[in-house]
């Protein structure tokens, strides 16, 4: 934007509005600063308990820690049964951000092109759901009478929609020359292979916005896993975490290392792929 | 007709063909139960595999709305629902414009404003529950601190229900203020630098230029995030069970629904696996959700043609 220049320019031309043109600046970064702040703030906190011993806590929860004690994060490590909880989320996010894409894009495509009947009508469909009543109840008698109640299998099941998703891959999709399909076609080569090692990498950056956007909300599922599985090793680590604040509630040293260690992987993966968390946001938000 | 093959010829049915998992799961997981709600909440249904289940007719509604201290209880709920909606809406919808103005412009340091005040939308209402509930502990703890600099005091999260409420709100709009945020960042970054410029040569001053360029053109964000803003809002609750539990004086419809169909206890209130009469209160929720969105819509549609026309 090229606002600066324009002031700079008339800031040289007429002096007399140098002032104002600067507290508006000031008080821009006053602003920033303060929600910063408010922002900053519950993180430090969290730093800083994690690494205080309970006594020290105990005395006085807000002041900065004397010393850095590493403990709790070994205690919560070893007694928030950590490593069973994270690899459970680890599959449940894998497995079906992986299945979901796949049937996403062999759904978006050929409404993106108008390859099948009724493309716009299908596409609507998908989009309605965004406003109906909450599903819970009847889906869960769905899964209780499947037999897929408390089981990982069934728990993946639920997390393979994405209406969202599927609107954003479409608009994508329409950005891709159709010269390509006849050529690819013409050459003889069959569809499923077309979309998987032609489309898709054509696509990539719209396939990378949606399993993030996919992971992330399995990731962070709660209602779910609360609902739906009852044994401790199934628990993703939401679930796990929450039991975890059950047993440790007081103990908010030892609780706020586990959260950092829960938090922590999420906050480095956000920094790198940020970009395509907020081009999937506001896109849906455009579309949806 | 195009010359394109994929959708013709010997293989057309291809298409179709791959394209059913991806339509099964959702008839199976979100659009079937979402409708066959409503065919739920005309019945007894519990929780408990094989148990039958009766058609029980329009009971379910008749005690939701009208019977005793449970339909006062949900009358609370709704009420206290839409105020959950106003203040998060209102609020939010107001900080994430400012936030996005003062972030448009050429200042140093917007990338790493803008990180930060996003950062909590991707992490899940367990860790923010958590930090929360710690930056809130009442003995000590850095709020209850930075009150009592003013001479104030707080129970925060176990206080007078009023009040835990109002912080839920605050929880809510510092882990979603972000997203309205990005959303008109976006906005205001299709709005020409050159409008910008010749609204400077014609000597109008930053308010008069935010009034007269960026707020009309800024119409379609402004819409996107209303409506956002609304519609979530009515139907988020998963804070309050992290913050709160369920507890009396603070309920919103979202948590009452999830409390009856599958089992919340806190306190006096016990409740039950109450899937039927849960169906009929996600029935009362989706026309509140549909009313107040269909309105709003409405007034903004006629908003925008006045704009645009």
């Amino acid at each position: 934007m090229s606002t600066t220049a324009i002031e700079t320019s008339a800031r040289s031309k007429k002096a007399s509005i140098a002032p104002r043109v600067k507290w508006g600046r000031i008080g821009s970064y006053a602003i920033l600063l303060l929600f910063a702040a408010i922002y900053l703030a519950p993180m430090l906190m969290l730093i800083s308990t994690s690494v205080k011993t309970l006594p020290e806590f105990m005395r006085d929860a807000t002041a900065p820690p004397t010393s850095i004690n590493l403990n709790n994060f070994v205690d919560a490590w070893n007694k928030a049964n950590f490593p069973r909880y994270l690899t459970n989320s680890l599959i449940y996010t894998g497995a079906a951000t992986f299945i979901y894409i796949l049937t996403a894009v062999f759904v978006a495509f050929p409404i993106a092109r108008g390859y099948i009947r009724g493309a716009t009508a299908l596409l609507t469909l998908f989009v309605i759901a965004l406003f109906l009543p909450v599903a819970l109840i009847p889906q869960f008698q769905l899964m209780l009478n499947l037999g897929l109640y408390n089981s990982p299998v069934g728990y993946i099941v639920l997390f393979l929609v994405n209406p969202i998703g599927v609107v954003i891959l479409v608009n994508y999709v329409k950005s891709i020359p159709k010269e390509l399909d006849e050529a690819a076609a013409m050459d003889g080569c069959g569809y499923f292979r077309f979309v998987t090692s032609i489309v898709m990498p054509l696509i990539r950056p719209a396939i990378a916005t949606v399993a993030v956007l996919h992971a992330i909300g399995i990731w962070n599922e709660l209602i779910l896993p609360t609902i739906y599985l009852t044994n401790k090793d199934f628990y993703p680590i939401t679930r796990g975490m929450i039991v975890f604040q059950g047993v440790y509630g007081s103990n908010w040293p030892t609780l706020a290392a586990a959260v950092l260690i829960m938090t922590l992987p999420m906050v480095i993966l956000f920094l790198f792929l940020q970009r395509y968390i907020v081009s999937g946001l506001t896109q849906g938000a455009v579309k949806g | 007709m195009t010359s394109y093959l994929f959708g013709h010829g010997r293989s057309r049915w291809l298409p179709y063909l791959f394209l059913l998992p991806g339509v099964f799961f959702y008839l199976l997981i979100s659009l079937g139960p979402s409708l066959a709600t409503t065919v739920f909440s005309f019945t007894d249904a519990t929780g408990i595999a094989g148990a039958p289940v009766h058609f029980v007719g329009l009971d379910n509604y008749k005690e939701f709305l009208f019977m005793g201290q449970g339909s006062a209880d949900n009358y609370d709920a709704l009420w206290r629902t839409l105020k959950f909606c106003f203040f998060v809406t209102t609020i939010q919808f107001s900080l994430g414009l400012l936030l996005a103005v003062l972030l448009n412009q050429r200042l140093k340091g917007t990338a790493l404003f803008r990180t930060l005040y996003f950062m909590p939308a991707i992490l899940g209402v367990v860790i923010l529950g958590l930090i929360w509930t710690l930056f809130l502990y009442p003995l000590g703890g850095p709020a209850s601190r930075l009150l009592g600099v003013f001479g104030l005091s707080s129970e925060f999260l176990g206080g007078p229900p009023t009040e835990a409420f109002a912080w839920v709100i605050v929880v809510q709009i510092w882990a979603n203020v972000g997203i309205t945020m990005v959303i008109f960042i976006a906005g205001l970054q299709t709005i020409s630098a050159e409008l910008y410029e010749a609204g400077r040569i014609d000597g109008a001053g930053s308010w008069q230029i935010f009034r007269n360029v960026t707020w009309p053109l800024l119409t379609p964000s402004v819409n996107t995030n209303l409506l956002l803003n609304i519609i979530g809002s009515l139907q988020a609750w998963t804070l309050f069970m992290v913050l709160l539990g369920y507890r009396n004086g603070t309920q919103v419809l979202g948590y009452t629904i999830f409390a009856q169909g599958f089992g919340q206890t806190s306190g006096s209130v016990t409740s039950a696996f109450r899937q039927g009469y849960a169906a009929a209160a996600s029935i009362v929720l989706f026309f509140l959700v549909l009313v107040i969105g269909l309105t709003t819509q409405t007034i903004l549609r006629r908003r925008e043609a006045r704009i645009i026309g």
